[in-house]
């Protein structure tokens, strides 16, 4: 097992968080001895009430019986924070009734365009790396700040299309929205490592142009390849290599505070609670 | 340089599969890409992924005729999708109800109702079935061939919440088979 038994322990130990998303009362119970912190995604645990989108009351009830044995951060999928036109107040009124019922230590959303025009785009689409995609962006940063009175952070998405003209290099536009709006990132380890497959992306030099202070939160996934591309789809344990560049960015990233393995509802019955388990135990092992 | 606008509203008509733009030599460039097939890929099985979750029948009708990927595909680029499961399987199967396969159009309206019914509504829906539907759904939970229409035979499916399973199926025997779906 190359890596995983090998993630750097010299600073303070991040905490272990995973994805849970309800429903599942015996893989809850196996993961609660296993983690710190739940990662609650509101876009995936909503549901359509008459015209808008509500919490599922049932998914809310498992995550307050379980608040004295776990901590909780919100990482959303749908608030389209990179439209031209608008984001998603959708989304933004589950992130609110997410905030009146369960404590976050932080929360976080894709630096990503999910609607164009009030459609949904069924995706993601990267945000181009320009001037004025770059204020657009650290003004909405900015008044999601002024909302929520915890850390905000946002996460890069992986790149299938051909890299849009741009102003920055991928480190560059990161390096200047957290200085110019002071929010963190979340480094996925595994999107870089798409990225790299995919686009050639050169990840050493992106990690040694990145401002790595204000990385909070690091991801680890696993996924799989189709047409030759490497796809964030989280259906699979992580990888070896994907454990080595975790460990570097542990090694490097001074303030990150917790190591989440990311993993789709769906893969749950695919890998089975006992992988998962094991998954997070070994994930454990490695960042203590 | 592309501004937001023009690249987000080219993209997504590549998803959307709406056209190649002309002008704009980037998006030109998305448009003949490998990733762009990917990416439309990927939008579809999502979209799949769900309605074969929500809705049994309509899919297992669909696969039955090999028609499951494309109707989604086709569905996909050519309407406004929800983010929500139960907004997109509404659409869905109102969609579906509108074709013109008699069989299709029936398992699509009933499952509409069961799943609305099944939400809480306390609406009473009737939906005309050309065949027999028990045979027909028993075929397709086994993959097996579904049985053909009947003339001069009409089964009524009545959904109703307050039924016990909430649905019930009549027969009957119709004077003018012109009416029948």
């Amino acid at each position: 097992m190359v890596g995983a038994d090998n993630l750097a322990s010299h600073r303070a130990t991040p905490a272990l968080a995973t994805t849970y998303e309800g429903g599942d009362i015996a893989l809850l119970e196996r993961i609660l001895p296993l983690v710190d912190l739940i990662e609650v995604s509101p876009d995936a645990i909503a549901r359509m009430d008459g015209k808008r989108a509500r919490l599922r009351p049932e998914v809310l009830e498992e995550y307050a019986c379980v608040t004295s044995s776990v901590r909780f951060i919100a990482h959303g999928i749908g608030l389209s924070l990179g439209s031209f036109d608008h984001w998603d107040e959708g989304y933004l009124a589950l992130l609110d009734e997410l905030f009146a019922r369960v404590h976050l230590d932080w929360h976080s959303e894709h630096l990503a365009t999910t609607m164009v025009d009030g459609e949904s785009v069924g995706t993601m689409f990267p945000v181009p790396r320009t001037e004025e995609a770059l204020d657009l962006i650290c003004e909405r940063v900015r008044l999601i700040q002024e909302r929520y009175p915890v850390p905000f952070l946002l996460e890069h998405v992986i790149h299938l299309l051909p890299d849009a003209p741009s102003e920055f290099t991928p480190a560059a536009f990161l390096n200047a929205i957290t200085s110019r709006t002071g929010c963190g990132l979340i480094l996925d380890a595994y999107n870089l490592q798409c990225d790299a497959i995919n686009q050639g992306l050169d990840v050493g030099g992106f990690l040694d142009e990145l401002d790595l202070s204000p990385v909070r939160e690091m991801h680890l996934a696993g996924g799989v390849v189709h047409r030759g591309f490497q796809l964030d789809i989280h259906s699979r344990l992580t990888n070896d290599t994907t454990f080595e560049l975790a460990n570097e960015v542990l090694r490097r990233a001074p303030n990150l505070r917790a190591v989440t393995f990311e993993l789709l509802k769906e893969a749950v019955p695919l890998l089975g609670h006992d992988a998962i388990a094991a998954e997070l135990s070994r994930i454990r092992k490695a960042i203590s | 340089m592309t501004t937001l606008e023009t690249y987000q509203r080219g993209l997504l008509d590549l998803v959307k599969s709406r056209g190649v733009p002309s002008t704009d030599p980037y998006l030109s460039r998305v448009a003949s890409s490998p990733g762009i097939v990917v990416v439309r890929e990927i939008a579809v099985w999502w979209r799949a992924f769900q309605i074969a979750a929500q809705c049994p029948l309509v899919s297992r009708a669909l696969k039955h005729d090999g028609l499951f990927e494309a109707t989604i595909e086709q569905y996909f680029s050519g309407h406004r999708t929800s983010p929500f499961v139960e907004e997109l399987t509404e659409d869905f199967l109102g969609f579906l109800a509108q074709q013109a396969d008699p069989f299709l159009r029936s398992v699509a309206r009933f499952e509409r109702a069961l799943l609305s019914a099944r939400a809480g509504s306390e609406a009473v829906q009737e939906i005309h079935f050309d065949r027999n539907p028990d045979l027909a759904f028993e075929a397709l939970g086994r993959a097996g061939t579904i049985p053909p229409p009947q003339p001069g035979i009409r089964y009524l499916m009545i959904v109703d919440r307050n039924l016990p399973g909430m649905f019930r199926c009549t027969r009957e025997v119709i004077a003018d088979p012109e009416a029948q779906s």
